[in-house]
């Protein structure tokens, strides 16, 4: 048997084991795994071949990484909607880091330019920066309602607006990042990261799937500290109001 | 009230105010002052904007019309941070920072104005002892939290202080306590503004009611008060 069949037959196999688990606990997910399996299959068929396009094509890989910046962004503003802005937010949190940390990567030659080494490294570094962008917003669209009293002890208390607002910035930011440090101080003893597995497939020494995930994934530090920065700065100016005031999402005062 | 004599109040003075959200008023042509050296307590029921009223005296809320002045300045062109030490407020949650009394009371205040005697001083005139200096401040009850909240703002030395339902989490004994210290504080010469679903306390601890009905403030004694409304019997807290 072919490795590329044995490898659709297994992977079939094990989603099909999963929905029969599920239907025989009554666990009512049957459906939602057959389908998230299914649906999977499809998005990354139509990747795989839309990657391949622009391989040959790369012009295309800035429509394409152009095309992820957006659908990132999307999700992580989605989450602060409450906010006004949240989409502008998104765009500059994640766009400006991630985008500034592949040209430097590319710059120093830390990665060929190309769009086989590119766009994996810019997609990874996007979702780094959309996962610090989307707990940082959501943590302070949550804590500006639930800390309403909070912040209006500290304004009655003198403090300028900004000021009020910094012990909540503080907590998101450090929230945030706790994912990324946890999985960097893990990385290789308790799960291998996807980077390292793909390069080792791929054919790629583990001396350099090593070295890769490595640069990944300290380059992802600044990334996902510089976007969760940006959020808590932009998230601030959005719910600062003249006169020393703060917005609260969902008042309607 | 006239501006003219608005000019001359020593203490706030609220003229033509119109209050609310989203731009809907809640109150309108509300005028009354608020002196220094008194207490004046906002009644009403819930819902009838007190807390909405009592944030625009200190700008925390903006009013949709009318002027607040503070000693005859128009408190719009005050910067507003400066207002609010002026003008300080103890919301109806007292809300405990993080770290102990001592830290609370000292937030926000420079080194040099934050000494042992201004702080015990505060926390004498809230009715606590000096030894709460040292206590955790999220260890405290809602009544010890209501009093810190209270002799924190006190710490700014403001000229004069608004307080949300002071009273609201408290019993009757501990009510009485705390009447009994903004009179106090009153008496030397701090103006006090307090909103208020209690007309008992009002009546206890107020030289001037402003009661919200219907849309707007009527100004009277608190014997007046008591006779034209008695049926506005206490009512529970929001």
């Amino acid at each position: 048997m072919s490795r590329p069949l044995a490898q659709l037959l297994a992977s079939a196999a094990f989603v099909l084991a999963a929905a029969w688990l599920a239907h025989r606990q009554r666990l009512g997910l049957s459906r939602s795994l057959l389908t998230a399996a299914l649906r999977a299959a499809v998005q990354l068929a139509l990747v795989g071949a839309l990657i391949a396009l622009v391989f040959r094509v790369p012009g295309l890989a800035v429509a394409f990484v152009a095309v992820m910046v957006a659908t990132a962004s999307l999700t992580a503003g989605s989450r602060m909607r409450a906010l006004p802005g949240s989409r502008r937010i998104a765009i500059a949190a994640i766009a400006l880091p991630a985008l500034s940390a592949v040209g430097v990567l590319l710059l120093v030659g830390a990665f060929a330019a190309t769009p086989r080494a590119t766009i994996p490294t810019a997609g990874i570094l996007i979702g780094g920066a959309m996962l610090a962008t989307t707990l940082t917003g959501r943590r302070l669209v949550e804590d500006l309602g639930a800390g309403a009293d909070e912040i209006e002890a500290r304004l009655s208390l003198g403090d300028r607006a900004r000021d009020a607002l910094v012990p909540l910035t503080r907590r998101a930011i450090a929230g945030a990042m706790v994912p990324l440090v946890d999985q960097t101080r893990s990385a290789g003893l308790v799960t291998l990261p996807g980077t390292f597995v793909g390069l080792v497939l791929g054919g790629a020494s583990p001396e350099t799937a090593a070295r890769v995930q490595l640069t990944v994934l300290l380059t992802l530090l600044l990334v996902q500290l510089l976007s969760a920065l940006l959020t808590a700065e932009l998230v601030t100016r959005a719910a600062t109001l003249p006169g020393e005031r703060v917005a609260v999402p969902g008042a309607t005062g | 009230m006239s501006a003219r004599l608005a000019d001359r109040i020593d203490g706030l003075a609220v003229a033509g105010l119109a209050v609310g959200h989203g731009g809907r008023a809640v109150l309108r042509d509300v005028a009354f002052a608020a002196r220094k050296g008194s207490v004046t307590a906002l009644v009403g029921p819930s819902g009838a904007g007190k807390s909405t009223l009592l944030r625009c005296l200190n700008r925390l809320l903006l009013p949709l019309a009318g002027d607040v002045l503070l000693d005859g300045v128009d408190t719009a062109g005050l910067e507003p941070c400066e207002l609010r030490r002026r003008v300080g407020l103890v919301g109806q949650t007292p809300v405990m920072l993080p770290g102990s009394v001592r830290e609370n009371l000292a937030y926000a205040l420079e080194p040099a104005t934050a000494d042992e005697r201004r702080l015990t001083h505060a926390l004498r005139a809230a009715g606590l002892a000096p030894a709460f200096l040292d206590r955790t401040a999220g260890a405290l009850s809602g009544g010890e939290r209501a009093r810190v909240a209270l002799a924190r703002a006190l710490t700014r030395a403001p000229e004069l202080l608004l307080l949300d339902e002071p009273t609201a989490a408290l019993d009757a004994d501990a009510a009485r306590h705390v009447g009994a210290t903004l009179t106090g504080l009153a008496r030397d010469g701090l103006g006090v503004v307090v909103a208020t679903h209690d007309l008992g306390f009002a009546a206890d601890v107020a030289d001037q009611v402003v009661a919200l009905r219907d849309g707007t403030a009527v100004v009277g004694t608190p014997a007046e008060l008591l006779a034209t409304a008695p049926h506005e019997a206490t009512e529970p807290a929001s």
